[in-house]
């Protein structure tokens, strides 16, 4: 018995380990399915989220005893939908509780599918992104599609125009070694998609689009000819996207679930027209290495340790003085996954700020996290704030603002004789001495 | 033609010049003394136009006292002139006193400004 509740109290840490500031990484993930058959046929996916430690919980879409929230504390980190076809959640789930997830800074993982529900469609579309309406709509690329066995109707296409961000999609890139020619080629094998298209809602400048269809794709019913021009062609239908919203919580739109299934993962690629043949998809490491930026295994950043002072002193003053010489310096860091690791940038920048920026200065690093600038406080009084607002593709934004007042310079603290005033100095004192040399001269002139 | 107006000129200031060489002694100081004061101020103007307006409280203070000081003294020189009836029942002693009063006003004035 004993024993029990020691293991009990080891565990608690573990059992405590949710989505925190200090560790932001998620923890437990929770998993809408339309079928438990997808647990088998996606497990790829899934066991390369528990290698890395999230704890999934699977259940039915449809399951009355699902819930987000118990007494206000929300049960999960992070939420994946893997039911393209549901109209109704069961339990007390429902778009708009979904969307307060998302609200309260939780992650997201939506993956439609030809025959997405409405309901896929309106969360999908309150985050930035609009499905084709056409239910029978699917992406279709007539050139840019994955050569197979099958003729088919070029509904499976090989995309490889990704976003260009390492932070997103990870330093290292989608390739795989290729012996062509006699020649060592390094190339980025494609992802193999099969899906609909969406299109990013132009007034949300949060949204990302990830994946992008090629300039020859177009979404129409690959079944029937195409007499009207289709609503989303070329390059602006986007594959997959992402939204970090303002409050650092990220989303994941697909239009395919079957591209995070295990037969997609495994698949070998060839793209129509390219002699290349890629033996592995780029979807595993593809879809991996967004898992990780969307559950804040990377990208995350936080600023500790803002310290400002006087130039030669070590205190942080309450007021600043007009022109004072002053040094400011911030920490960065950038969540690993496991760690805090310094974060190396060269553009974080600090404002002196009162209404409008007065200095605005580009921080120099020391590699280890470290930022750190010096400048002169401008020549006006008032109530300054120094802002870092720093917001970069992919990263988490960070917004730090401190308020210091300026003052001007005390009536003793200007100088008391001006060597270029002397010649008026000068002259005063000379009528002063003047007036004394005319009232003798006048009163003993007589 | 022009010959002849610089004569008239020369004729002019001989005859002014003389008949100034009739001012009691006493106004010819006074006058000495506002020349002095216009002239100091003359050159702060100068200097100021070649420095620039830095120390501008010092540069007016300067440039005032000087001002103030001819002022005062062309107020003297009329309350003293004998000539002049409008202040023949102002003795030339109390007119004496007000303007040493007001010279220490104004210096007092200035003390304050040049700094």
């Amino acid at each position: 018995m004993s024993k029990l509740i020691l293991l009990f109290l080891a565990l608690i840490p573990l059992l405590c380990s949710s989505f925190s500031p200090e560790t932001p990484s998620d923890r437990r993930v929770l998993v809408l399915l339309d079928d438990f058959a997808l647990k088998s046929s996606h497990s790829l996916f899934f066991n390369s989220l528990k290698s890395r430690g999230f704890d999934l919980h699977f259940h039915l879409a449809d399951d009355p005893k699902i819930a987000l929230q118990r007494y206000g504390q929300y049960l999960f980190d992070a939420l994946i939908l893997f039911s393209p076809t549901i109209e109704r959640f069961g339990g007390s789930v429902d778009a708009a509780a979904i969307l307060d997830f998302v609200d309260s800074g939780h992650d997201l993982v939506v993956a439609a599918d030809s025959n997405a529900s409405d309901l896929i469609r309106e969360i999908a579309t309150e985050c930035g992104v609009d499905f084709d309406e056409d239910p029978a709509a699917l992406v279709v690329d007539h050139s840019g599609y994955a050569v197979s066995a099958t003729e088919g109707d070029h509904t499976l296409i090989a995309s490889d125009d990704f976003i260009k961000s390492d932070v997103i999609l990870g330093s290292k890139k989608i390739e795989a070694t290729l012996f062509y020619d006699f020649s060592h080629y390094m190339r980025q094998a494609p992802v193999l998609f099969q899906g609909i298209g969406h299109s990013l809602n132009p007034t949300n400048s949060l949204v990302l689009k990830v994946l992008s269809a090629s300039p020859s794709a177009f979404s129409a019913n690959p079944k029937s000819k195409v007499t009207t021009p289709p609503s989303l062609t070329g390059s602006s239908i986007s594959l997959v996207s992402v939204i970090q919203a303002r409050n650092n919580a990220r989303i994941l739109i697909s239009g395919s679930l079957s591209m995070f299934s295990n037969r997609f993962f495994r698949s070998g690629v060839q793209k129509a027209g390219s002699p290349i043949k890629h033996e592995k998809s780029g979807n595993e490491q593809f879809l991996n290495e967004l898992s990780k930026w969307v559950f804040h295994e990377r990208g995350h950043l936080k600023a500790v340790n803002v310290q400002h002072h006087k130039v030669g002193e070590a205190n942080e003053p309450a007021i600043y003085r007009i022109n004072d010489n002053l040094e400011y310096s911030v920490e960065v860091y950038e969540w690993s996954g496991s760690a805090w690791e310094p974060y190396v940038a060269d553009d974080v920048q600090v404002q002196f700020y009162m209404m409008s920026p007065y200095v605005l200065k580009t921080l120099s690093t020391d590699g280890k996290g470290r930022y750190f600038t010096s400048f002169k406080v401008p020549d006006v009084y008032g109530v300054f704030q120094f802002k870092v607002e720093y917001e970069k593709l992919g990263y988490t934004s960070l917004s730090l603002a401190k308020q210091i007042p300026v003052r001007p310079f005390r009536h003793n603290e200007y100088e008391r004789f001006i060597p270029a005033a002397y010649p008026y100095y000068g002259a005063a004192f000379s009528m002063m001495a003047g007036f004394f040399v005319f009232t003798a001269v006048h009163l003993y002139s007589k | 033609m022009a010959r002849s107006s610089s004569k008239d000129a020369q004729d002019l200031f001989r005859a002014l010049w003389s008949a100034y060489a009739a001012t009691p002694t006493n106004l010819k100081i006074i006058d000495l003394y506002v020349l002095f004061a216009v002239f100091t101020a003359l050159i702060q103007v100068v200097y100021m136009a070649l420095v620039g307006s830095f120390p501008f409280n010092s540069f007016l203070s300067g440039v005032l006292s000087c001002v103030g000081t001819a002022v005062l003294a062309v107020c003297l020189r009329i309350q003293v002139n004998k000539e002049n009836k409008e202040f023949k029942d102002l003795a030339p002693e109390r007119a004496f006193a007000d303007f040493v009063l007001c010279n220490l006003v104004l210096h007092l004035v200035i003390m304050n400004f040049l700094g």
